[in-house]
């Protein structure tokens, strides 16, 4: 089980990667959205807010209503936020659980891909 | 693909097809379509099915959403094309010619009703597009009144008529005077028409919009309504023509003719692309006054054409749209068990003939069967403009141990995902 601290640390790396990448800045500055994470092993929760492609706040806890909601056992988040795992495979077995739209589905997916092409 | 190559070669072939293709032409849909399992490079093409250039036989349930009704590569079509180029090409836009004299004229005979005239295209949104043109020339009027998850192209009019945002926000502004109302509500209907309403357009089945027929009470409650207003009705059968819903053509179900009918798709075989869109003598009015205003390279070729009558005489002479019913029966069977079996999962089977889908409980659940179904050898996409259903729509041609083949997969699908879990509404 990963702990708190440790998916928040992943998913602070992850914003920043997303943040500091030119490219995918661009892509994204049409992409407005509320993700909730759920760790369904700890039932620990985290917060990212997208506004126009930039991530302008991450948290441990949740606040407004999500657009997504991303739900797997807190290793697999980890490993999401590190970009050790193909999240995509991961949902369409059933270890990742999206409620969202196919579009935004597919969008994060996108966004895994350009910042880890070879995942 | 030539030479016989061995396993291997083939398989690096493959790599490297993908490889190119993610460079060239699409990196997202490659990488996506390799998540879903579904980085098939289609090789051998034969009846129902289509074989990986691996190996790999799969049946073909997407068929580019109804294009392959005479199967694939059909043998006799095939046949007609490759004698007809010994003699024939495209053929200049501009004449007139005898392959589209024939086809127009046997268009004519075979849709219902007084449809007379054709106007050909390359593709169903051509065809849409010169649907909604007709309408706004021939009634000077601007509005066009489409459905809640309509799915009409991806080009010009036909795109501002799709009644889903996602495929139009990135490209806003829409051509203006277009709008949605609710599908199968004839009250809605009746208040989005005005003065200005040009033409109503709708599937006789959503496609995309997650397989929904129209009941015969709206088709018929469209007819009253547009011949009540002088609004033109127009009936886009791209999916759901030749023969796909047990008729040759949908609305035929209901006894409802359409002032505009557009078709495309099937009509080509899968071997030459060719649209047409067929409208009643008044309408060609409009036409005789811009004989010349529409135009299209590559619509009505002679190749097209000649294919086209091939296609029509080979579903005419097989009785094609009777097999497909009767095989939509036998698909009805097998989905009537797995709703049994599953009922947490597959909640609602909606179909006409061979044009059917399976409602699950969310939207996950569509492409995680895509995925599923293809590890148990059936190509199956979810309904784009609703992931909650999957859509199977296998070549007309398909025989009954294909169907229990399907059937089959679709229960060890199931299966898994039931394992899987994830399966509550949301």
């Amino acid at each position: 089980m990963a702990t708190s601290d440790e998916i928040m640390e992943a998913l602070q790396d992850f914003t920043d990667q997303c943040n500091n990448n030119k490219r995918l800045r661009r892509m994204q500055r049409d992409w407005t959205k509320v993700l909730h994470y759920v760790a369904v092993d700890t039932k620990d929760t985290f917060l990212m807010d997208v506004v126009e492609g930039e991530i302008i706040k991450t948290s441990a806890g949740t606040e407004g209503t999500p657009d997504i909601i991303v739900e797997a056992d807190s290793e697999t988040m980890c490993d999401m936020f590190w970009g050790d795992i193909n999240p995509t495979q991961k949902y369409l077995k059933g270890e990742i659980k999206v409620k969202g739209t196919q579009e935004d589905v597919m969008r994060i997916d996108a966004i895994t891909a350009v910042i880890w092409p070879d995942v | 693909m030539g030479k016989k190559m061995s396993k291997d070669e083939l398989e690096a072939l493959k790599q490297q097809t993908l490889s190119d293709f993610a460079k060239y032409v699409n990196p997202q849909k490659t990488r996506v379509l390799k998540n879903a399992g579904l980085s098939i490079i289609e090789g051998k093409r034969e009846g129902a099915s289509v074989w990986d250039i691996t190996g790999e036989k799969y049946i073909d349930c997407i068929t580019s959403a109804g294009s392959f009704n005479v199967g694939r590569r059909n043998p006799e079509v095939v046949d007609v094309l490759r004698k007809a180029l010994d003699e024939y090409d495209l053929g200049v836009f501009l004449l007139c010619s005898k392959p589209k004299a024939d086809l127009a004229k046997k268009l004519s005979e075979i849709t219902p009703g007084d449809l007379q005239y054709t106007m050909y295209g390359s593709g169903g949104g051509e065809a849409n597009d010169f649907a909604i043109k007709l309408a706004r020339g021939f009634t000077l009027k601007t509005e066009i009144v489409s459905t809640v998850k309509a799915y009409h192209g991806h080009t010009g009019f036909s795109l501002a008529a799709i009644g889903r945002d996602e495929y139009k926000k990135p490209f806003f502004p829409m051509v203006p005077g277009f709008s949605q109302v609710e599908y199968n509500d004839i009250k809605a209907m009746e208040e989005a028409i005005t003065e200005d309403t040009a033409a109503v357009m709708i599937e006789p089945v959503q496609g995309e919009g997650g397989i929904y027929p129209a009941t015969d009470e709206y088709m018929k409650g469209l007819r009253k309504l547009c011949d009540d207003t002088e609004t033109l009705l127009i009936f886009d059968e791209i999916q759901t023509g030749f023969g796909r819903t047990g008729k040759m053509f949908c609305c035929e179900h209901s006894g409802v003719v359409p002032d505009i009918m557009t078709v495309a798709k099937s009509m080509g075989g899968a071997l030459y692309p060719i649209s047409a869109t067929i409208y009643k003598e008044e309408l060609n009015d409009f036409v005789m006054t811009h004989a010349f205003t529409h135009l299209s390279t590559f619509g009505g070729s002679d190749l097209g054409c000649i294919v086209g009558l091939a296609v029509i005489d080979f579903l005419i002479k097989n009785k094609i749209p009777e097999h497909a019913a009767k095989m939509g029966d036998r698909f009805q069977k097998g989905f009537d068990e797995l709703l049994k079996k599953y009922p947490e999962l597959f909640i609602e089977v909606r179909r006409k003939g061979l044009m059917m889908g399976l409602q699950y409980t969310n939207d996950s659940i569509g492409p995680r069967m895509s995925y599923q179904l293809a590890q148990n050898g059936v190509m199956a996409i979810y309904t784009g403009n609703e992931p909650s259903v999957m859509r199977l729509m296998p070549t007309l041609t398909i025989q009954p141990d294909e169907v229990d083949f399907v059937v089959e997969a679709l229960d060890k699908s199931m299966a898994e995902i039931m394992k899987q879990g994830g399966i509550e509404e949301y």
